[in-house]
């Protein structure tokens, strides 16, 4: 009996953790491509991306929570430059796709794991 | 007696060369040393590939053609064809962002040619309109598929240890490597910028066809829009997996046409072919690396390419893409030439010599040195490419 009462407890105390993690954007897609706009005062990318011929431009929302990393470090988002190719985690919402985390991770001249 | 044993002596021995010598492949044929399996998967997807699709099956609501054996058939499935679709991109040197805009978001930079009826009576328009931003519009003609999947094992390394972009060696070529969004090696298409061949199948499906799949399930753009509802009405993925992944296994495992045997006169061009210069770019062979097909494992492949950009010179100049700059051009693979109607990336010239007269850029000391040759010479050169 006393078990049970520790265990509807936590259970009772876990589900507010649980709503508060649904609330949170999960990331459910990915992406990488080079950048083609980056829109600094709207906090906004394009990136340009696909498959074969077949491409397509994802402009995705930069929020504050974004993390824009580079060889693990931070980096500013008016740092990232057309041409950079990034692995994008990102969402969508109302209004469009949200960002969760971009890495710079090279420049499409010089190929994938070599950043300037 | 004696004279019975000997005919059958010399029959015996005919038959042993036979069948020691295996008949040279013919277009279309799949690649020698393939599994049951593997047949099995070539002929399946060569069903797929030339099977028609239908706005009820997928197709459009734009697209360039109703099958990949469309464009894909002359002589046979995975031949040329003589359709010319229309590219256009947007090239602007000089400025703070990357100099080439594909204008993907406006639906480029395939501009389709044809629309389903729903979308023509929705929108009243016959083909994918070309927006103004675009600063060049390219015609691509439809190349044979021969040998493509020889061309997909060849290792990176391969490729890059050819790349001489500053000219260094001083011979006035300078290949460099185009490269995917991703900053992969490209090496598919006119401006190689595919880097794989499954991505290049994968992405045809949607562009050519208007057929969506697992790899590509987003239907395109119109312009800058969506489709108007209703005018797409076959649920994404429009072809499954399976599907692409037989079309993908008929390309790969298509044979190059067997080059043919040399005449005298062919040996001749074949050596003139190589002192004008015309092997600096049109590499004769290149090896293959490791692959999971055994066909394709480890073979040297009578490519007659670099996979490399080379400028071409301002007469041939046309679209920007990814890296390459608008007189920038993959140098064409020359296996299955003498099966070529029309040459180039456009297809402008009818015959090979007006081909050669065409090169230009970091091709005009060849093209110099082949105008500058005997009148035999370059017939025998000529005759060469016709064995290829």
């Amino acid at each position: 009996m006393y078990r049970f009462a520790i265990l509807s407890f936590v259970f009772l105390a876990a589900r507010p953790l649980t709503g508060a993690a649904q609330q949170a954007p999960a990331a459910h897609d990915s992406l990488k491509g080079a950048i083609r706009v980056v829109d600094v005062s709207g906090r906004a990318l394009e990136v340009t991306t696909g498959v074969g011929m077949a491409l397509r431009v994802v402009r995705l929302q930069v929020s504050g929570a974004t993390r824009v990393t580079a060889a693990g470090a931070d980096l500013p988002l008016a740092q990232l430059q057309p041409g950079d190719v990034v692995r994008v985690s990102y969402g969508g919402q109302p209004g469009g796709y949200i960002a969760y985390a971009i890495e710079r991770v090279g420049r499409m001249a010089t190929g994938p794991e070599r950043t300037p | 007696m004696s004279r019975r044993i000997g005919v059958w002596c010399v029959a015996l021995a005919l038959a042993a060369v036979s069948a020691a010598c295996p008949r040279p492949l013919k277009p279309g044929d799949p690649l020698r040393g393939l599994s049951a399996a593997e047949r099995d998967q070539f002929q399946r997807g060569r069903v797929v590939f030339d099977s028609v699709f239908t706005p009820e099956t997928g197709l459009g609501p734009l697209f360039n053609a109703d099958a990949c054996g469309e464009c894909h058939e002359d002589p046979v499935a995975g031949g040329a064809g003589d359709e010319v679709e229309r590219h256009a991109t947007a090239f602007h040197p000089g400025g703070t962002g990357r100099p080439c805009d594909e204008l993907v978001a406006l639906g480029g930079p395939v501009f389709q040619q044809r629309v389903t009826p729903v979308l023509r009576a929705a929108v009243g328009i016959d083909s994918e309109p070309v927006p103004p931003q675009a600063t060049a519009v390219a015609a691509r003609s439809s190349p044979d598929i021969f040998g493509f999947g020889l061309l997909d094992a060849v290792p990176d390394s391969t490729i890059l240890a050819n790349a001489d972009p500053d000219d260094r060696n001083g011979d006035g070529i300078s290949g460099r490597p185009n490269r995917f969004f991703d900053g992969r090696l490209g090496r598919f298409g006119r401006k190689a910028l595919v880097p794989t061949l499954r991505e290049f199948n994968d992405g045809a499906f949607p562009i050519e066809q208007g057929v969506t799949n697992p790899a590509a399930p987003a239907e395109g753009t119109f312009g800058d829009r969506a489709f108007p509802a209703g005018t797409d009405p076959t649920p994404e993925p429009e072809l499954s997996r399976e599907g692409i992944d037989l079309v993908d296994a008929f390309v790969r495992l298509l044979a190059p046409p067997a080059p043919q045997r040399l005449s005298r006169e062919a040996r001749q061009g074949q050596e003139a072919f190589a002192r004008v210069g015309c092997e600096g770019c049109h590499v004769p062979s290149l090896r293959t690396g490791d692959s999971p097909v055994t066909a394709l494992r480890h073979q040297d492949v009578a490519a007659y390419t670099d996979l490399l950009l080379h400028d071409m010179g301002p007469e041939l100049a046309d679209i920007c893409f990814a890296l390459a700059t608008p007189t920038e051009f993959r140098t064409e693979p020359l296996m299955g030439v003498r099966l070529m109607t029309r040459f180039l990336h456009d297809g402008r010239a009818t015959t090979l010599e007006q081909a050669i007269e065409l090169h230009n850029g970091e091709a005009a000391r060849a093209r110099d040195l082949f105008r500058a040759l005997p009148p035999g010479d370059q017939a025998a050169l000529v005759a060469f490419l016709k064995t290829l």
